[in-house]
C-alpha cells in the first residue's frame, strides 16, 4: 500500500464521499434536529418541543394506518408477485425458442412509470369501462377504488404487474443454473412433474428466489406513485403508506417538524422489519435444508 | 416412442399457447393506452379496443384544445430528457470512479467506505426527503436543473454492481498497465470499462428508467411550468384535466415509448447484461 494508491483512492471515492457528506450526513442531521421541533416549512421561528412530535406520531391514526398498510401490502403484493414470477419464469425456461424475446416481453411493464400505470388502472376501471359495465349488467357496481379493500388490492396489483418480468428474469438465471443431471437421474426414478417441481426445481432455486424475495419486501416499503396517484391514501386511509403519510404531513399540511418525526419511526419500522424477515427467510430456507 | 414424442409435441404447443396467453394479459394495459390514445374521444375507456380512431389527443396535447391552455408538454418532455439524461450520465461516471477504487486500489479506509457504501444503500432514503429538500432550497437550487439532477447523481447501487464486476477483472491486466505507464483514469477508460461493456448496459437502461419515471422528487424539487418534467405534468393534468382523458393518454404514451425504444436498440446487450449479472 504506497502512497500514491491513498492519493488515488481517496480521489476516486472523492465524488461520493462529497455527496454523502451533503446529501446523507446533512440531511440525516437535519432530520434528527427537525423531529424535536415544530416547524411548519415557512415560518421563520421554531420551538424546540422535545419529544412531542413522536408521542403525536404514536397517537395519530394515521400513522397507524401507514405501519399497519405496509404489512397489507405485503400479503397482497409479496405472494402474487412470486407465485407469477415463478409461473412465468418456469413457463419460459421450458420453452425451446424464443425465451428471451418473451422475457424482454413480460420486463415490458417494468419500464412503465407508476403515474402512466395508475392512468391505464383508472381507465380500465372507470364507469363507463366494459368491465364496470359487464359487472353492472350483472348486478355488480363496485367503487373499486372507493372501498379500502379493493384499493388496497388494485394498487398490490398493479405493482405486481410491473414486477413479475422482472423477478421473472432473475429466476430465470436461477432455472438456468440448475444442472441437467439432477433431472435426468430423477427422470430415471421415475418423479412426477409434481414431486420434480417441489423437490427439486424449487429447493435448487432458492437462493435466486431470496434475491426477489427480499427485493419484493423491500418495495412494499416505499409504495408512493401509484397511491398519491389513484387513491390519495383513501378512502380511510386504507391504502395511507408511510412515503404518502410523511408527503402529505410535510408538504401539504407544512408539519415539517412532525413529518420529520414520522419519517424517523418509518425508518426505523422499515428497517427493523427487513431485518426480520431476512432472518426468517434464512431460517425458513436452512430449515428444508435449501441453503 | 411415437407416442412419446406426440405428448411432447401437445406439451410444447400447451407451453406457447399458456406463454403467449399470458403475455397477452401482461402487454395489453400498454396496448389500452396506445389504442385509447388514438381512440376518438367517445370511445375513450369504453372499449377494450376502440373501434373508431382519430389524432385529436394528440392534436389536444399541441393546442389546447378548448380549453386554449397549451400545456406545456412538449417543455415538460425536454425537460425529462436533459434531467435524466444528466443524472444518469453522472451516475454512470462517478459509479465507475468510486467502484474503481473500491475494487481496485488498496488505500487507507477502503473497507470502511466500502461497508459505508453498503450502508447507505440498506438506508431507508425516505427520512432524508424533506432536508434534502430543504437544502435544494437555502442553496438556491429550488425549481432548477441542478436541483433536479445534483441529489440524484450518485447511484449506491450503480457503485455496488461495478464494484462487484471490477472485483472479477484480474488485477495482472492493471499491473502490466500500470507497468507501461498507464494512469488510474486511463486503465479505468481503456480497460475496466469495456471489460465490463455487457453491465455497463444493463446499469446504465436501469438508471435511465428510473430517473425518467421518478415522480416523488421530481414534484418537490420543482415549482414552475417550465420546470416540469413530463412526469409530473401526467401527473398533475391528472387533476385539472382529468376531464381530458384522450390528451393524458396521448401524453402517457409518448413517456413510455423512449424508454421502450431505448431498450429494443440496447436488447441484446441488454440481455447479455442481464444474464452476466445475475450469475
Amino acid at each position: 500500500m504506497d502512497q500514491r494508491n491513498n492519493k488515488m483512492g481517496w480521489l476516486f471515492t472523492s465524488p461520493y464521499l462529497i455527496y454523502s457528506l451533503i446529501f446523507f450526513f446533512g440531511p440525516l442531521i437535519w432530520s434528527f434536529f427537525l423531529s424535536v421541533t415544530d416547524w411548519n416549512l415557512i415560518a421563520p421561528t421554531f420551538n424546540i418541543i422535545g419529544f412531542e412530535n413522536f408521542m403525536d406520531a404514536l397517537k395519530s391514526p394515521s400513522v397507524h394506518s401507514a405501519f399497519w398498510v405496509t404489512y397489507k401490502f405485503m400479503l397482497i403484493f409479496v405472494p402474487i408477485v412470486t407465485v407469477l414470477a415463478i409461473a412465468v419464469a418456469v413457463l419460459v425456461h421450458g420453452l425451446p425458442r424464443f425465451k428471451s424475446l418473451f422475457l424482454i416481453g413480460f420486463f415490458l411493464p417494468y419500464l412503465s412509470s407508476g403515474v402512466v400505470s395508475s392512468l391505464i388502472v383508472k381507465g380500465l376501471l372507470s364507469y363507463t369501462s366494459p368491465l364496470n359495465v359487464f359487472l353492472r349488467k350483472i348486478g355488480l357496481d363496485i367503487d373499486w377504488l372507493g372501498t379500502p379493500l379493493s384499493a388496497l388490492f388494485i394498487v398490490g396489483l398493479i405493482l405486481a404487474w410491473k414486477f413479475t418480468g422482472y423477478y421473472a428474469l432473475i429466476l430465470t438465471s436461477g432455472l438456468a443454473s440448475i444442472d441437467k443431471e439432477v433431472y435426468e437421474a430423477a427422470a430415471i426414478d421415475g418423479v412426477t412433474e409434481r414431486q420434480r417441481f417441489w423437490r427439486i426445481t424449487l429447493p435448487l432455486l432458492y437462493p435466486s428466489l431470496y434475491t426477489t424475495l427480499i427485493l419484493a419486501f423491500g418495495v412494499t416499503f416505499g409504495i408512493f406513485t401509484e397511491v398519491y396517484q389513484l387513491t390519495g391514501g383513501g378512502p380511510n386511509n386504507a391504502t395511507n403508506t408511510w412515503q404518502m403519510e410523511i408527503f402529505k404531513q410535510a408538504f401539504t399540511n407544512l408539519q415539517a417538524g412532525y413529518a420529520s418525526a414520522v419519517a424517523l419511526l418509518a425508518s426505523v419500522a422499515t428497517f427493523i422489519s427487513i431485518f426480520i424477515i431476512r432472518k426468517l427467510l434464512e431460517i425458513w430456507g436452512k430449515r428444508n435444508g435449501w441453503v | 416412442m411415437v407416442g412419446s414424442n406426440r405428448n411432447r409435441g401437445v406439451r410444447r404447443t400447451v407451453r406457447y399457447v399458456l406463454a403467449i396467453a399470458l403475455l397477452l394479459v401482461m402487454v395489453y394495459p400498454y396496448l389500452y393506452m396506445v389504442l385509447n390514445s388514438f381512440a376518438d374521444w367517445t370511445q375513450i375507456d369504453k372499449q377494450l379496443v376502440p373501434t373508431k380512431y382519430s389524432f385529436k389527443s394528440y392534436e389536444w396535447l399541441f393546442t389546447g384544445g378548448e380549453t386554449g391552455i397549451t400545456r406545456p408538454w412538449l417543455h415538460a418532455f425536454l425537460n425529462s430528457v436533459i434531467v435524466s439524461l444528466a443524472s444518469t450520465v453522472l451516475m454512470m461516471i462517478f459509479g465507475v470512479m468510486v467502484a474503481y477504487a473500491l475494487s481496485k486500489l488498496n488505500f487507507f479506509g477502503r473497507n470502511a467506505i466500502n461497508n459505508f457504501v453498503l450502508f447507505h444503500m440498506f438506508f431507508p432514503a425516505i427520512i432524508l426527503l424533506i432536508p434534502t429538500f430543504l437544502i435544494i432550497q437555502r442553496v438556491g437550487l429550488y425549481d432548477s436543473y441542478f436541483g433536479l439532477i445534483l441529489p440524484k447523481a450518485v447511484s449506491l447501487w450503480a457503485i455496488f454492481m461495478y464494484t462487484n464486476f471490477f472485483k472479477a477483472v484480474p488485477t495482472v491486466f492493471i499491473e502490466a498497465a500500470r507497468l507501461d505507464g498507464a494512469s488510474d483514469l486511463k486503465i479505468m477508460y481503456k480497460i475496466m470499462l469495456p471489460m465490463s461493456k455487457s453491465i455497463t448496459t444493463v446499469i446504465f437502461l436501469f438508471l435511465l428508467m428510473e430517473r425518467w419515471t421518478e415522480l416523488l422528487w421530481d414534484m418537490i424539487a420543482v415549482k414552475s411550468d417550465s420546470m416540469l418534467t413530463l412526469n409530473v405534468l401526467i401527473s398533475q393534468m391528472f387533476g385539472p384535466y382529468g376531464s381530458y382523458p384522450g390528451p393524458l393518454y396521448a401524453a402517457s404514451a409518448l413517456l413510455t415509448l423512449p424508454i421502450i425504444i431505448m431498450f429494443i436498440i440496447f436488447g441484446k446487450k441488454f440481455q447479455e447484461g442481464m444474464q452476466f449479472s445475475l450469475k
